[in-house]
């Protein structure tokens, strides 16, 4: 059994199953990013591990010990909320102070060890301000701290990084797995920012209706995603997709796109005849000025984006493809229309089935 | 200065006569002789005087034929036991049930608040009566016990009404953080969903206090003079022949002088409950 | 699975459904007072509606017995009874349409902060804290033909020997005073909340517009303030039409009959009549009023607070 171990868990609201026999193990020390489209869910996932709401069925075990009829404050639990949650009527130091003083340990102790949590948080000296005199910045990491004081078997993180503002955000980005990874803390993170999923992630978990569609380590989820959804979740611009239907000939296995004929490589011999979704990443389409034995298509826009270029291209058949480069290269300064030649990298082709949309 | 203003001005002093003269009256006469209240045309000019109120006090006072003795004391000792007890036993029964209206959503609660709301605007005589029966047969009649029970059917609906409003103030999730740190449910309803609705709580025990105080039919049909508070006291005062009219004055400042005392040093949160009370419910 | 698995996966749903079971204990334990209150209310409400079916008097405590509507019916057919009604609509229609009135006049000459409206909004709650029962009698002695200011001031005026509440002619002007006297301030709170909570642009968009001043007042300020407006004169009314206490406190009823409204006229006949029966059925017939006008005001007031927690 993993050290959390989560089991078929369910919970429905008036005939609206939000969370659907979901199951995951999570391993002591582990930081599981949990993404999703919003409203999926994610955080009716958090309150029920935290046991604000009981489950419907299902099981939680922590470290072999069922939780799952426990009271809050029986599962050893720390969790840091979107918006804070902290008690106003407290100064930040008793904020943090407050799991450790549920327990029984020595003022002495309280003490050394909010100071200590607050001195690695960078906050240690504004303890004694009133939430309302914290900045933003200084909230959220109180109430980082006050999850962390207790060391807890496991952190929940509720997208602690949405209220905040970008330049605290970035910073975050750094010192948040740094902290957590001192505190030696088992981590469930949710977030509606798959790139903040793939940055922080020892793992991914993505939510969809209800449950884990796929649970993996960052690269794979991006270069393998297990189904159509996921996939489309992942990546700016969004997944290029085309329906196909490979032919094996004399030639080869074959497919058309955008009215050229495209060549598969011999392990994708078995999806002949069948009628699927074909999806390649917009960094993978190759986009060349000058003619060569690749797929004609028409350049209609392209845009910088963050440090990329994006291209969009037109093609037969009302085929339309986004393809992606860095910036710094020839296509830096090009305007309007062009020709252009398309090759497909398929060692990072996706083939997806056309009913249920799983990966094939 | 153009007319609309002078308008405005007029307006606004004659307001301000209308609703504070017989307040100023009334204390004004607390200290006149009955000689000076009788003079005729009145004088603002006379000596004032505290006999009024050694009088009450002490409870010997003079009439036109010789002394009586009238315990006023008794009456403002009464209001405050009857107004007081009434408070805490409605904190105490009310504060919690707030916050279980606040908190679930039960089909018994939704009820319950409807049956309290809709007799919150019964006549109070209806029920009056019956309960006379019932308190004269256990001889509950004309006991402290017995009319601060009775003074629940007004207290407790006020604090229920106001401070559940709070207490759907109060966020979640800062209970759930607070247990998940490793609380009770019940150390955090003390130690912070009722500290965080301080405000309603404060508000709903000050107006419970003052309608408590001002209450009179309660009293008048299930008490007898020895439970009688200052609203019936006082119209037994001035209906006994020939008490002196300076001493009656002094009876009536000494019966509104504390829930006006409140109200002054209140007034903010007196204000925000009724008229929040009355549309945020 | 191991029987130990099987046990334990028992032994988990027994303390789970004991869990459960607690947990929704908890509202109906912490709301036990309340269900109390309902109790101690509806006991009583039940034996009122059962004397009302009686024929129920001290003097004569050998003729109780059950008599059905007949109370009702003697009510109806009795010209005191109709006189009550007509006196309590009367006392009812003039507090609420002059306190809605100078309440609203009020608010709007407070509305503007200054020092003055701030003092004067402080002193307006005095009145309202004051009890009413006690509020009568000060102005009881305010009118008294012998020493009483306000006879004076009035004789100053012209007019002598007005016997304010001893007279049938002015006895319902001297309490319908004392009534807005002592509620007129919780009008005018209630509406300068209102109007101090109403949006700026559509007035400032008047304004630029140059919008005469009365349309401003009749056609948007007045439907905005509606919800106000409402749910104030509906609490008055339900008040005023059943006063006891100011009425009580000035002449319990008289002189003669002229201001018998319900619960002073259903006391006297419980009290000086000992017609316990009689008493029960004018409640009851108060109650229906009340119950009526009441449910009107829970609806509307239930409208209003989804209105108010929307603007807010």
């Amino acid at each position: 059994m993993a050290f959390l171990e989560i089991t078929g868990l369910s919970k429905s609201f008036k005939d609206h199953k939000v969370i659907n026999d979901l199951s995951i193990g999570i391993e002591k020390g582990e930081f599981l990013a949990v993404f999703g489209p919003s409203g999926c869910g994610k955080t009716v996932f958090l309150r029920l591990i935290a046991g604000m709401m009981p489950a419907d069925s299902g099981e939680i075990d922590i470290d072999g010990q069922s939780v799952v009829d426990a009271n809050p404050e029986d599962r050893d639990i720390g969790m840091a909320f979107q918006n804070y949650a902290l008690y106003p009527h407290m100064t930040a130091f008793d904020n943090i102070a407050s799991p450790l003083r549920s327990r029984h340990v020595t003022a002495a102790e309280v003490d050394a060890r909010v100071k200590e949590t607050a001195r690695m948080l960078r906050i240690d000296h504004v303890l004694d301000h009133l939430p309302k005199a914290l900045s933003q910045g200084q909230k959220q990491r109180t109430a980082l701290a006050r999850s962390l004081v207790g060391r807890p078997s496991v952190v929940l993180l509720d997208d602690p990084l949405r209220n905040v503002d970008a330049k605290i955000r970035y910073e975050m980005r750094f010192e948040l797995p740094r902290v957590l990874r001192r505190y030696e803390s088992t981590v469930i993170y949710v977030t509606q920012d798959y790139k903040e999923a793939m940055a922080l992630g020892d793992r991914v978990a993505v939510l969809v209706d209800g449950a884990f569609g796929q649970a993996a380590a960052p690269h794979e989820i991006y270069d393998s995603p297990s189904t159509i959804r996921i996939a489309r979740l992942f990546g700016d611009p969004p997944i290029n997709l085309l329906p196909v239907r490979p032919i094996t000939g004399a030639a080869g296995t074959e497919m058309s796109v955008a009215g050229s004929t495209v060549r598969l490589p011999a392990d994708r011999a078995a999806l002949s005849g069948r009628e699927c979704m074909f999806g390649i990443r917009s960094e993978n389409v190759v986009v060349s000025l000058e003619p060569n034995n690749g797929i004609p298509m028409t350049l209609d826009a392209i845009t910088p984006v963050n440090n990329r270029l994006v291209m969009l291209l037109g093609g037969n058949e009302g085929t339309e493809l986004f393809a992606s480069c860095p910036q710094g290269g020839p296509m830096d300064r090009l305007r309007g229309r062009h020709n252009a030649w398309i090759t497909l990298d398929l060692a990072h082709a996706h083939f997806f089935d056309n009913g249920n949309g799983a990966r094939i | 200065m153009n007319g609309k203003s002078v308008l405005r001005a007029v307006a606004l002093t004659l307001i301000g006569l209308f609703f504070l003269f017989p307040l100023f009256w009334v204390v004004l006469m607390s200290f006149m002789t009955n000689a000076d209240i009788l003079r005729n045309p009145p004088s603002p000019f006379f000596t004032p005087t505290l006999h009024n109120y050694t009088a009450l006090v002490s409870g010997n006072l003079g009439t036109n034929v010789g002394t009586q003795k009238i315990d006023y004391m008794l009456n403002l000792f009464n209001s405050t036991v009857l107004s007081g007890f009434s408070v805490i036993l409605s904190l105490i029964l009310g504060v919690p049930a707030a916050y279980a209206f606040a908190r679930y959503k039960f089909r018994l609660g939704e009820d319950m608040a409807f049956t309290l709301l809709s007799f919150r605007f019964a006549p109070p005589l209806l029920v009056l009566l019956p309960l006379l029966m019932y308190f004269q047969s256990i001889g509950l009649y004309d006991t402290y016990f017995g009319l601060v029970w009775v003074y629940q059917l007004i207290t407790l609906p006020l604090v229920l009404w106001i401070v559940r409003g709070y207490f759907e103030d109060v966020s979640e999730d800062i209970e759930l953080a607070y247990r998940l740190d490793g609380h009770s449910w019940l150390r955090t309803f003390f130690r912070i969903s009722i500290p965080l609705a301080r405000p309603g709580i404060a508000a709903a025990a000050l107006l419970s206090f003052i309608f408590a105080w001002n209450n009179f039919i309660f009293a008048l049909i299930l008490g007898s003079s020895g439970v009688q508070p200052v609203t019936v006291g006082a119209l037994a005062f001035v209906t006994a022949s020939g008490i002196e009219y300076g001493q009656i004055a002094a009876a009536l400042v000494f019966s509104i002088m504390p829930t006006l005392v409140l109200a002054v040093f209140t007034q903010r949160y007196l204000v925000e409950g009724l008229s929040l009370g009355a549309i945020k419910g | 699975m191991s029987n130990s698995g099987v046990a334990s996966m028992n032994a988990r749903s027994a303390l789970k459904r004991r869990r459960a079971r607690m947990a929704n204990l908890l509202p109906y334990l912490l709301s036990m007072p309340a269900l109390l209150a309902c109790i101690g209310i509806l006991v009583p409400f039940g034996t009122a509606v059962f004397y009302s079916l009686e024929r129920y008097n001290l003097a004569f405590p050998s003729t109780r017995g059950f008599i059905w509507f007949a109370n009702y019916i003697s009510l109806f057919s009795d010209g005191s009874f109709w006189r009550t009604i007509l006196v309590s609509m009367t006392y009812t229609v003039l507090t609420v349409g002059l306190e809605l009135l100078l309440g609203l006049g009020i608010a709007l000459l407070l509305w503007r902060r200054s020092l003055v409206t701030n003092l004067l909004s402080v002193a307006l709650i005095l009145p309202l804290m004051v009890a009413p029962a006690i509020a009568s009698l000060m102005w009881k002695l305010m009118t008294n033909a012998n020493f009483g200011i306000l006879s004076y001031f009035v004789s100053l005026l012209g007019v002598h020997d007005f016997k304010w509440a001893s007279a049938p002619q002015s006895a319902m002007f001297t309490v319908v005073l004392v009534d807005m006297w002592v509620y007129t301030p919780f009008i005018s709170i209630l509406l300068l909340a209102g109007l101090r909570g109403l949006p700026r642009q559509p007035f400032e968009a008047a304004e630029l517009d140059g919008v005469p001043g009365s349309f401003v007042f009749f056609r948007i300020m007045l439907p905005m303030l509606l919800p106000y407006i409402l749910t104030a004169g509906l609490f008055r009314m339900l008040d005023s039409i059943q006063q006891f206490d100011i009425i009580y406190s000035m002449t319990q009823g008289g002189p003669g009959d002229t201001l018998m409204v319900f619960q002073v006229q259903a006391y006297t006949q419980a009290f000086i009549f000992t017609n316990i029966g009689r008493a029960s059925a004018i409640l009851m017939v108060l109650w229906i009023i009340t119950y009526a006008l009441s449910n009107v005001f829970v609806k509307n007031w239930l409208r209003l607070r989804e209105r108010a927690r929307g603007q807010a």
